[in-house]
């Protein structure tokens, strides 16, 4: 059971979502703390075994503008995780992020260093992470995207595995042939600091999980149409349906 | 359910299997005819059982392998999912460098087929595996030859007859392990097979279910619905990237995969 302000919000972001309207933002009416937030994602997402997990707000610009010094983190479910085709019917309001994946083939411990962290990279996969807020025209609050699993909605993996993590080249991000979105992977920092931050967040990592480590591009509105996203040889392609 | 065979009927299948498989006796008539097999769960009780029957002789499993992963084989079989098989160690053929010989005596009607066989590092459990769990959880990829057999008079097969029937599985060989396959895109691999030095097969990892590793994925789904998962150490043979010929003695059958040596089978 959620204590009641944290009940109240969670029943906003289900009734939204189950009557297909976006919510408005309430900033800090809701008397929730980050804690809090994260108390809501987990007991949203407690009913399936988690997939892993997505990384958010990486840059220090968005740090600054929601006020904090560290990225924020949300769950996957085995149902979030889609297929070319994949319709965006299902979504209130479908953004796309060009990401790398990580694997993990070994646990992470809460208390591993970055380092130990860093070896449990079993493989990198392209991804990407379809967003979808609750909060109309993304607009909300720390404790309000939190709560709202940190904008995940879905994700799609790429075909090929990357062995290491790819200490440099450009991610880019097409729709219908158009590159709409590119940035570098070295701006996604290092992986082993990031996943042991994770780790110590949600006590612990499982082998076998998925991190979607973030985007080093803007997400952009997702429309129907071919979704690519390339890296030096590596291509995920996927169809946005209606 | 009427007519379909019980757990005693399904080792009394088993039997008959296993007795056309020692060659004490012919082919036989398709047992979706002849003993009313017509339910995918019941053909698999009867290879089930007839594998713990080889296993109650010494028989050992190393693995499993995947058919009707084409497009083609589903539409032929009428069905629209691959099915699985055993594969038992008695009928390895581990090469000398890159080449393996096989006794054609041993098959009834062989036909070869060039697939991508994975070696797993870690297990893995259904349900919602997915094509990139089982690359991650690959140890390492080798190119294989198999060899499809039927007991089955004529290869008169339904889907029931082959699952049944140990997948159609009649042997199999491996080349050498590789690591840095698991990174290889195996959407786009390319396979050749010649026949006595000429080209008989053309392929790509695509015909395979689209990615062989998502067909490794659909296994380990569908025995997670039997009870059971892919264990650390399993080889899975993927399916065939390319439409299977017939041989016969004499044959030398040359495979190559995009990025792994060749591998050659002769058929003594």
């Amino acid at each position: 059971m959620l204590p009641p302000n944290e009940q109240r919000l969670r029943d906003a972001i289900e009734q939204a979502r189950k009557q297909r309207t976006p919510l408005t933002s309430r900033g800090a009416d809701w008397q929730v703390d980050l804690a809090g937030a994260y108390l809501i994602q987990a007991a949203r997402l407690s009913a399936t075994p988690l997939k892993g997990y997505k990384l958010g707000l990486l840059s220090p610009a968005k740090q600054q503008q929601m006020g904090i010094d560290h990225p924020i983190y949300g769950r996957i479910a085995a149902d979030m995780l889609h297929e070319s085709p994949v319709s965006l019917g299902q979504f209130l309001q479908p953004r796309v992020e060009p990401e790398l994946v990580v694997w993990l083939r070994a646990p992470i411990p809460p208390s591993s260093r970055p380092d130990q962290a860093a070896q449990a990279i079993g493989g990198v996969f392209l991804g990407v992470d379809l967003l979808d807020s609750v909060w109309r025209d993304y607009r909300f609050s720390l404790v309000e995207v939190v709560a709202d699993n940190a904008s995940g909605g879905g994700f799609l993996l790429g075909p090929q595995l990357l062995p290491t993590w790819p200490l440099s080249g450009t991610l880019r991000l097409f729709m219908d042939g158009v590159c709409v979105g590119e940035g570098e992977v070295a701006a996604l920092g290092d992986p082993g600091e990031r996943l042991q931050w994770l780790a110590q967040q949600v006590g612990g990592l499982q082998a076998g999980q998925f991190v979607f480590m973030g985007s080093p591009a803007a997400a952009q509105p997702a429309q129907p149409g071919v979704l690519r996203v390339e890296l030096d040889d590596h291509l995920l392609l996927c169809q946005l349906t209606p | 359910m009427p007519g379909q065979p019980v757990d005693a009927a399904a080792v009394q299948l088993a039997e008959v299997l296993e007795a056309v498989w020692e060659k004490q006796r012919a082919p036989v008539e398709p047992l979706s005819e002849t003993a009313g097999l017509t339910q995918i769960d019941a053909a698999y009780a009867v290879q089930q059982a007839w594998t713990a029957l080889r296993e109650a002789r010494g028989e050992q499993v190393m693995g499993h392998k995947i058919g009707l992963t084409s497009q083609a084989m589903q539409q032929q079989m009428g069905v629209d999912q691959p099915d699985f098989g055993r594969l038992w160690a008695s009928r390895y053929f581990a090469p000398q460098d890159t080449q393996a010989t096989i006794p054609i005596d041993l098959f009834w009607q062989p036909r070869l087929e060039g697939e991508l066989a994975f070696l797993l590092g870690q297990d893995l459990e259904g349900p919602n595996v997915t094509l990139q769990e089982v690359l991650g959880a690959t140890e390492a990829v080798a190119a294989s030859l198999e060899i499809v057999d039927s007991r089955i008079r004529d290869w008169r097969i339904r889907i029931y007859d082959t699952i049944a029937d140990n997948a159609s599985f009649g042997a199999f060989t491996l080349g050498a392990w590789q690591r840095k396959a698991r990174a290889f895109d195996l959407q786009q691999l390319g396979m050749l097979i010649y026949k006595n030095g000429a080209l008989v097969a053309q392929g790509v990892g695509a015909a395979c279910l689209g990615h062989p590793a998502r067909a490794v994925a659909w296994l380990a789904n569908t025995l997670h619905r039997y009870g059971t998962r892919l264990k650390a150490g399993d080889v899975v043979l993927s399916g065939a990237l390319a439409a299977s010929f017939p041989v016969t003695r004499g044959d030398v059958c040359t495979l190559c995969m995009q990025g792994f040596p060749p591998l050659t089978v002769i058929f003594a």
